[in-house]
């Protein structure tokens, strides 16, 4: 599905010697001083950030004369404030949370997003399900209470009334849905129905980027003084998660296998990542889109603007920059 | 002995069967896995477990050590210059009151990777129980004692080592009781803030993947290290001989009353030391003001009706629910020691329930809890109780142990029963116990509100800071954070008046 022009090492060596410098010294890149930078995540380690593994272990950064840290989040551990603290030279954040950190005097841009279509899914049982967002009404639904946000938009974008709808504040866990609590879930199509899945508990999920839910996913995001001042490690950056995100959607399973290796300590099942993994590919490589990875139109730069005035959000296209990408892809 | 030695044993397995019976009665609904398939999953991830384990109680014991420390340090600093004491009391608790929505990306932008904020959050949780239990227990001297001292012109240093120090002794072991479960939970809480390995990651995994059985086996592991290290510290105090004081400690004198006036400025004072502070140590490491907000910042915000609006409206939501959780967390705490007093048979199957109880954490009974009772009064207060009735528990029951052996004796020799010795005697000896664990309860209390409003109810303060993480809106996090610290300092006041105004007749020596 690419268009791009495949990047060779060769064409990675030429561009990394001639912004060091040094092509002209008879120095090598390969042994020249590499960059110590990191890469925030958004959560614990798993096959969601694949893409990086594999652009670390094959070895795509230290092409660039970058050494990338990859720091893991999680539930307490927002991406924005070490990015602004330079702590992370790229954060992976969300169209939705990248905006209100900029409301808020963040000085972030969009500049890549690994998941064009959001994740956010409504998940539910077989024998009350919810297919469509009119058959929210009467359901009660179980999510953090910070999302409430997420579902009214849900509900404007298609002329549910949000009040009717019972929302039941739980933790992040399928249980409540399955012991009869809620009769559906907002969570993202590629964890909880997965982890019902391999319980044998058959799930019906409603993606609600197919309901015009259009926020983007994964995204990248860096400060503007990074952007301006540290562009080739940027750049380069950015070129690495290409290279190994190519890879991860060529062979899903290999990702997970190299994933599942280097993070032994952190409890993942094989069965749960291998089907994750596999679940994230529509969401990165969307059939409708023959944009590359991490690739943003200005179409949907406008959907977005759309659906985060219905979060309340006030958004400028200026939010996104796509310069970066542009050089990657040059 | 050998009937003795039994109860224990009866007591855990009591509680196996129990759990079990439980769990067979929930089957199916994704909350609670029984003891056999936990033993069999630790079986099958030993090796798992085992490095997950060693990352968090490594951080756990650092931060036990380095928490127990500073504790320490500054309730010396109380007892040797007692004209530090209001400031280090406040400043303690308004430290202990910091939710880690506020501190957990502090942490971690100063830390960068690795287990620092594991490690401080685990000291924070421990500090605080410590050192209030630290300072009564360095009061508890005979003013006979110190009289004596200072007749043979020595100072104040004196007192601390000869008498003091010894005095505290078992105190101070009952504070290290309650803190051994509490780092723990703090080291996996530190855990939430981005780490690649340890119990919390294990948790957060096995609860989005609906492994109950890996979430249980890991509370399991939790608790069991918890239970150890508390028999372990228990062990050390029966190792020292520990048994009741022999002296009354002192007869009783109407307290000494600081004018009105004096108490204002004294606590203005304190407020801009602290606000000073706040300001200065942000500004020193170069926090960024995007999310390490100045008090400068959260006056201009809350100058705005509709912020202050939501805040107070959040705030009342959550005080409707801190005062019964309070009171049911503190009524549990000193019922369950003084049933261990009057039945010292039950304390084999009690103990082990206690402190399982406490050490579990929350995120992983919760979902168990809500199902059973739902997410009204019942379920909220039921989980605060939880929560918070440990510190008391165990003061508690340290305190009813403090009863003069002269007092004993006096009751024995009346034949007495169990229950008129415990009115008339072992309550009274407590009660600096049980103010020093009501004082404690106080943040704590708190603390459990937010967490329950974040796992369960989605209302109030907790909800609304953790609504503030996605939206970064560090302005509502930080007035939350102020709102919450002023709360605590209010209802911190109002029990500290109470136990002024008791212990006068019953402990005059801890107001001195």
């Amino acid at each position: 599905m690419t268009s791009f022009t495949p990047l060779t090492r060769r064409h990675v060596l030429s561009t990394g010697a001639a912004t060091l410098g040094l092509g002209a010294l008879g120095i090598s890149p390969a042994i020249a001083q590499t960059t110590d930078v990191a890469l925030q995540l958004s959560w614990l380690h798993s096959v969601q950030f694949a893409g990086s593994y594999i652009a670390q272990e094959r070895g795509f950064w230290r092409d660039e004369g970058l050494n990338v840290a990859l720091n893991p989040g999680g539930p307490n551990a927002p991406v924005e404030p070490p990015v602004v603290a330079g702590r992370a030279l790229v954060g992976i954040s969300a169209a939705d949370y990248a905006s209100a950190a900029v409301a808020q005097g963040a000085p972030f841009k969009i500049i890549g997003v690994a998941m064009k279509k959001n994740p956010f899914a409504i998940a539910s049982l077989p024998a009350n399900a919810v297919r469509t967002p009119a058959d929210l009404v009467g359901k009660r639904i179980g999510m953090a209470i910070a999302n409430t946000p997420v579902l009214q938009a849900l509900c404007t974008l298609n002329d549910v009334d949000i009040n009717d709808i019972e929302i039941v504040p739980t933790q992040y866990d399928a249980a409540p849905l399955l012991n009869g609590q809620v009769d559906c879930l907002l969570c993202w199509a590629t964890d909880l129905p997965v982890a019902m899945a391999m319980q044998g508990v058959e799930s019906v999920t409603m993606l609600m980027a197919d309901h015009g839910y259009s926020v983007h996913s994964q995204t990248y995001i860096a400060t503007i003084d990074s952007i301006a001042n540290r562009r080739s490690d940027v750049v380069g950056l950015l070129r690495g998660e290409v290279l190994g995100w190519a890879e991860y959607e060529a062979d899903t399973d290999a990702a997970t296998d190299l994933t599942l290796a280097m993070f032994p300590d952190a409890g993942l099942d094989p069965a749960t990542q291998r089907e994750q993994a596999r679940r994230q590919i529509p969401l990165m490589f969307p059939d409708d889109a023959s944009d590359p990875f991490g690739w943003f139109t200005q179409e949907s730069v406008a959907a977005n603007i759309e659906t985060l005035a219905l979060l309340g959000r006030d958004v400028s296209p200026d939010l996104w920059d796509r310069s970066l990408l542009e050089d990657v892809y040059a | 002995m050998i009937y003795r030695a039994a109860f224990p044993l009866l007591g855990v397995l009591a509680t196996i069967t129990l759990w079990e019976a439980l769990s067979v009665l929930n089957a199916g609904s994704f909350v609670i896995a029984g003891p056999v398939d936990v033993a069999l999953w630790l079986r099958a991830n030993a090796s798992l477990v085992g490095h997950a384990s060693a990352a968090t109680l490594s951080a756990a014991f650092w931060g036990f050590v380095w928490g127990n420390l500073a504790a320490g340090a500054i309730a010396i600093l109380v007892i040797v210059l007692p004209r530090t004491e209001r400031f280090i009391s406040f400043a303690a608790l308004v430290i202990f009151c910091l939710p880690i929505v506020a501190t957990g990306p502090i942490l971690r932008v100063l830390y960068g990777t690795g287990t620092g904020p594991q490690i401080t959050l685990a000291a924070l949780a421990v500090y605080y129980t410590t050192y209030l239990a630290l300072v009564v227990g360095l009061r508890a001297v005979p003013t006979g004692w110190t009289d004596l001292v200072h007749l043979y012109g020595r100072g104040p240093l004196t007192i601390l080592r000869v008498v003091r120090a010894r005095a505290c002794a078992p105190y101070l072991l009952a504070g290290l009781q309650i803190a051994a479960p509490a780092a723990v939970l703090g080291a996996m809480v530190g855990e939430f803030t981005g780490a690649e390995r340890g119990l919390g990651v294990l948790t957060l995994r096995a609860m989005a993947g609906l492994d109950v059985v890996a979430t249980w086996s890991i509370a399991v592991v939790a608790a069991t290290v918890s239970i150890l290290a508390y028999l372990g510290i228990g062990a050390l105090s029966r190792l020292r001989g520990e048994g009741p004081p022999v002296l009354i400690l002192s007869t009783g004198s109407p307290g000494a009353r600081d004018p009105f006036l004096r108490r204002m400025v004294e606590a203005i004072g304190i407020t801009l030391l602290l606000l000073l502070i706040w300001q200065v140590a942000m500004d020193a490491f170069g926090l960024s003001q995007f999310f390490a907000k100045r008090p400068g910042d959260v006056l201009t915000y809350l100058g705005d009706p509709v912020a202050r609006n939501t805040l107070l409206g959040a705030l009342w939501e959550t005080l409707i629910w801190t005062v019964p959780g309070y009171a049911a967390g503190l009524v549990l705490g000193a019922g369950l020691a003084a049933a261990l007093t009057l039945l010292p048979g039950t304390a084999g199957l009690i103990m082990p329930l206690a402190v399982m109880f406490r050490s579990v954490p929350i995120i992983t009974t919760a979902p168990l809890l809500v199902l059973a009772l739902g997410r009204g009064a019942t379920g909220t207060i039921t989980i605060v109780a939880i929560m918070i009735f440990f510190p008391s528990f165990v003061a508690c029951l340290h305190g009813l142990a403090q009863t003069p052996g002269q007092v004993r004796d006096v009751f024995a020799s009346y034949g007495a029963s169990r229950l008129r010795l415990l009115v008339s005697a072992q309550i009274p000896a407590m009660l600096p116990a049980f103010f020093a664990s009501a004082r404690m309860a106080v943040p704590a209390a708190l603390l459990a509100v937010t967490t329950t409003e974040w796992l369960a109810t989605g209302r109030g303060i907790g909800a609304l800071m953790a609504l503030t993480s996605s939206t970064s809106d560090y302005n509502m996090l930080w007035s939350a954070v102020v709102a919450v610290a002023l709360v605590a300092v209010a209802a911190y006041l109002l029990v500290e008046r109470a136990e002024r105004w008791i212990l006068s007749s019953y402990a005059a020596e801890q107001l001195a």
